[in-house]
């Protein structure tokens, strides 16, 4: 009993941490994509441990927590998701630091492939 | 003491959610500050002991009102510009 | 200048008003009649333990009926003008084609958003909750959906005919309370049933259960047409 509560505090104590940290990445990260991310990452882990460890400190509630904490699995990462896509799409600016941008070039490559299928037809008429 | 101090500080935020939604320029964030609105006015009701009415306003006022007005304005941008 | 005078003094005068109320203001100690009436015999009478609910269907049964049309009354205006608007076009407008990670993921979620909606509407007697909020979230599962496949077109007919039928339901369950019970919406029609148990409350989770699917085919209707004006340029 007592050793169940002790671990339940430190696994709350522990994905508070990780929220503050998706915090502080959401205030320190260069642009949209990156404060996505951090926010998402960081909260989803810190979510999830915080409604273990109040799983633990009250055992009669672990079934809903586990089906609250499938839940927060499925949905986080999918809206996280969205919102980045939908952030390319309207063409915020990336920030100057970046490596790669593979939606572009899956995008550019769309774009040329019905550009060649266009001509192809031309030249069939 | 901990519970007038976490209701202060909710009223506040909806207060300033709703000033914002009145007199921000963009349409966007008005509709997201509305939204915020809702939230904030249904995390009180809940502390306050009502968790029927919070259900509601959460359902309704802060997720489906939103996506009206959302699915409103996306149709009004088309025809205006 | 005159106006934004005028705007300072309205709100001294109204700060006033509120600041005279806010002094005078002890919240209310004791119960007052009606609701030391409710809390003192609403679960030996009713059989239900949320006591909000209790009020909502069986005692203010009425007001509900009215709350239900009105929002049948939005719900087909909104239909009228958009169906109004949109004859005449038939271009379909090019949308963006959602990722493979948000289709797979509706598909998912859309059961479980359902579920949620009809345990809440069916517990309405239990726990916090009832028809509305219900009918409420399977609405959010409907607009999820559509925002997932933008092309995708609902039926309407089916809907209309599945929110006609529980209204039609739900009234003649209140006429079945004035013939069998005390008045309109008794829920003493079935057996009460032993209290705190998911049949129990007599007609109460029945009721809700078709004011859910009542709210939840009406606000999907608005959803719908919303969409497909959305489709429509």
């Amino acid at each position: 009993m007592k050793i169940l509560d002790i671990t339940g505090a430190i696994l709350t104590l522990i994905g508070s941490i990780f929220i503050f940290l998706g915090a502080l990445g959401v205030l320190r990260m260069p642009d949209v994509y990156n404060r996505i991310q951090t926010g998402t990452k960081a909260s989803t882990l810190g979510t999830m441990l915080t409604l273990t460890g109040i799983g633990m400190i009250h055992p009669g509630w672990f079934g809903k927590i586990a089906i609250l904490i499938i839940f927060i699995a499925i949905t986080n990462p999918v809206s996280s998701h969205v919102l980045a896509r939908a952030a390319h799409f309207i063409n915020i600016p990336l920030t100057s630091k970046t490596v790669v941008d593979k939606l572009r070039e899956s995008k550019i490559e769309e774009m040329e492939n019905a550009l060649k299928l266009e001509e192809e037809q031309k030249n069939d008429f | 003491m901990i519970f007038n101090l976490l209701a202060i500080l909710l009223g506040i935020s909806t207060i300033v959610f709703a000033l914002v939604a009145i007199y921000t320029k963009k349409l966007i964030f008005a509709i997201l500050a509305t939204g915020g609105v809702s939230l904030f006015a249904s995390i009180l009701y809940l502390l306050m002991a009502a968790p029927d009415v919070a259900l509601t306003e959460a359902a309704i006022g802060s997720g489906l009102t939103t996506l009206i007005f959302l699915f409103i304005l996306n149709k009004i941008k088309e025809e205006d510009v | 200048m005159y106006k934004k005078l005028l705007v300072f003094a309205t709100i001294f005068i109204l700060a006033g008003i509120f600041l005279k109320l806010y002094q005078n203001f002890d919240g209310s100690k004791t119960l007052n009649k009606t609701a030391s009436y409710y809390a003192k015999n609403g679960a030996s009478e009713v059989g239900s333990t949320n006591i909000v609910t209790a009020i909502v269907v069986t005692y203010r049964g009425f007001d509900t009926l009215g709350e239900v049309t009105i929002l049948f009354v939005a719900a087909a205006i909104i239909g009228f003008f958009l169906k109004t608007n949109a004859k005449g076009t038939n271009r379909i407008r090019n949308l963006r084609f959602s990722s493979e990670i948000m289709i797979t993921a509706s598909k998912i979620l859309m059961p479980i958003m359902f579920l949620i909606g009809a345990y809440v509407f069916v517990n309405g007697h239990l726990s916090p909750g009832g028809g509305f909020q219900g009918g409420a979230i399977i609405a959010s599962g409907v607009a999820f959906f559509l925002l997932a496949n933008p092309t995708l077109s609902v039926n309407h007919k089916v809907l209309s005919v599945l929110e006609s039928t529980s209204g039609l339901i739900f009234v003649l369950l209140g006429i079945a309370g004035l013939i069998y019970g005390g008045g309109f919406l008794d829920n003493r029609v079935l057996p009460l049933g032993k209290f705190g148990t998911l049949f129990s409350a007599g007609i109460i989770p029945l009721v809700y259960s078709f004011i859910g699917l009542k709210v939840g085919a009406e606000l999907s209707n608005i959803i719908s047409s919303l969409q497909q004006i959305q489709k429509e340029e």
